[in-house]
């Protein structure tokens, strides 16, 4: 499903590399922490699978496309095909949680009879049916969080990247988040998940996959986030 | 494509940079009043020039004295004048007018100026004769041999008139394209800069049109048409702006000129014929800044 090979990243702006040789097959359907400390090349590694960068070295696969090679024509596909949340929710406040959720479709162009049919369908998904009318501000941070899965989740993308979803929420709440991905993956979508949050990898006992200054440096079938702790 | 969202993104849009949106109507519409003023002009050259053809003629204007005393023209100098004028190869026609019928005619072509006319006496117009050449560009010939003959006072050139006034308003249509120029390159850097801010704002919701995997058109799409939209509407305007001079200045104060058929009036239907070119303008000149912007300075 992805595939990096040999991946490295070097920015202009620096001289050490934010990824160095980084080799992880994940499969369809897996569930994996991204771990490490800021600066560690969680987040290069995202974008690369996005497309938002180019490796300096090195193949990346995502499903069928050859990411680092396709042509810009191409890359919409590629970004079809994966659903993104990030910690900052990213919602359009002048937009209603059910509008917001359409917008993902409605600027790929999708039938307003499909949008009206699943919009509702992914609402109920993530436990929002009720509020599709609501705006963004009235809601809390774990709603917030929900409206962005959903719109990530309304295409039914083969990925769903999570980029510290839970780092602007309580416990409890990045509890729900986690049991909301959880079902998510269990529909064979895989997830990928950056995070700093102890508690949820070790309770979770999924793929961790540890990276420093650019390095894998660990990658555990059942992990927990530091090692004898 | 759904149009329906592109289009109420282009509304949001141009709501959101109403200021800007205003300035850059109104830039681009002074600068299309002005290139649709310099169109009318040299439609109106072409018209007189088309109008004038044929008509152009050489006066041949008599000395006081063959003027005071020759009405009919049949004493020496004025028959032999006559009779040489006849007698010159190229020449097609030739028509004595005499004092009298010169002041009529004065009278006839100044009719809406009565001051001047207070002032004017028949013994300042001098007796003619009304040539026409076979080849109006010939009229060097009758010049070089008439002028200065006894009896003659002068030879008039109409075409040599015509020909500085042409210069005039060819002059006046230079000017107005280089404002013109002048004003597109403003209403260029405007349109540049409102889709740049526009992008800004929108940047949250052009992110995530990106992350989802909208294609390129469809997150280009709306600013363009943005950029196409106040341009068309400065188009109308530049349009509404020529038929309003038109109609409240030009009409009042060329009367005069149009009225005794020295130059052709410009009509709405000439204005109707160079709005084309000035929505075509508009269009194109928005279109291609909009998309070279969004190429060099918006990331989308």
């Amino acid at each position: 499903m992805i595939r990096l090979e040999h991946v490295s990243k070097v920015y202009k702006t620096s001289t050490r590399p934010a990824l160095d040789d980084v080799s992880v097959e994940v499969d369809k359907g897996e569930f994996v922490f991204l771990i490490g400390p800021s600066g560690s090349g969680k987040s290069t590694f995202l974008r690369l699978l996005l497309r938002e960068e180019v490796p300096t070295r090195g193949r990346v696969y995502v499903s069928n496309f050859d990411v680092a090679k396709m042509s810009r024509r191409r890359v919409p596909r590629l970004r079809q095909s994966i659903g993104c949340v990030f910690q900052d929710f990213r919602l359009l406040p002048t937009k209603t949680v059910a509008e917001n959720v359409a917008f993902a479709l409605e600027v790929i162009g999708k039938p307003r009879n499909t949008i009206v049919k699943v919009v509702p369908e992914v609402l109920q998904l993530v436990g929002l049916d009720g509020k599709e009318d609501r705006f963004p501000t009235e809601l809390s941070g774990g709603e917030q969080q929900r409206v962005a899965i959903a719109r990530a989740f309304v295409n039914r993308p083969l990925v769903l990247i999570a980029d510290e979803p839970t780092g602007n929420l309580d416990p409890d709440t990045s509890q729900d988040i986690m049991l909301l991905l959880e079902r998510i993956n269990r529909t064979g979508t895989t997830v990928i998940m950056a995070t700093h949050d102890h508690g949820i990898v070790d309770s979770m006992r999924r793929r961790v996959v540890e990276l420093a200054f650019g390095k894998v440096v660990r990658d555990d079938a059942r992990g927990v986030y530091g090692v004898g702790r | 494509m759904r149009t329906s969202f592109v289009f109420s993104e282009v509304v949001t849009g141009l709501r959101r940079n109403v200021t800007m949106t205003i300035a850059m109507i109104l830039t681009t519409a002074i600068s299309l009043g002005l290139l649709g003023g310099g169109l009318l002009v040299v439609r109106m050259v072409d018209k007189m020039q088309a109008n004038y053809a044929g008509k152009l003629e050489v006066s041949v204007l008599l000395t006081n004295d063959v003027s005071a005393n020759d009405k009919d023209c049949t004493q020496q100098p004025c028959a032999g004048l006559r009779s040489q004028l006849e007698q010159t190869s190229g020449v097609e026609t030739v028509v004595f007018q005499n004092r009298d019928e010169g002041f009529e005619r004065f009278k006839r072509i100044f009719e809406a100026q009565p001051e001047l006319l207070k002032l004017a006496r028949p013994e300042a117009i001098p007796a003619t004769f009304r040539v026409k050449l076979e080849d109006p560009d010939r009229t060097d010939v009758i010049k070089q041999a008439f002028e200065g003959k006894p009896g003659v006072k002068g030879v008039d050139d109409q075409g040599k008139f015509l020909e500085r006034f042409f210069e005039g308003l060819n002059g006046l249509r230079d000017v107005a394209l280089i404002l013109a120029l002048i004003q597109a390159f403003a209403a260029l850097l405007l349109i540049s800069n409102t889709i740049q801010v526009s992008a800004f704002t929108r940047r949250v919701e052009v992110g995530i049109m990106r992350l989802v995997g909208a294609t390129r058109w469809y997150t280009q799409l709306p600013f363009l048409i943005e950029a196409v939209v106040a341009g068309i509407i400065g188009a109308v305007s530049a349009v509404a702006g020529l038929v309003l001079f038109k109609a409240f200045f030009l009409d009042r104060i060329t009367r005069n000129l149009t009225e005794s058929g020295i130059i052709p009036p410009i009509g709405y239907l000439d204005i109707l014929f160079v709005s084309p070119w000035l929505f075509l303008v508009a269009i194109v000149i928005s279109a291609t800044t909009g998309y070279v912007t969004l190429r060099l300075y918006v990331r989308l």
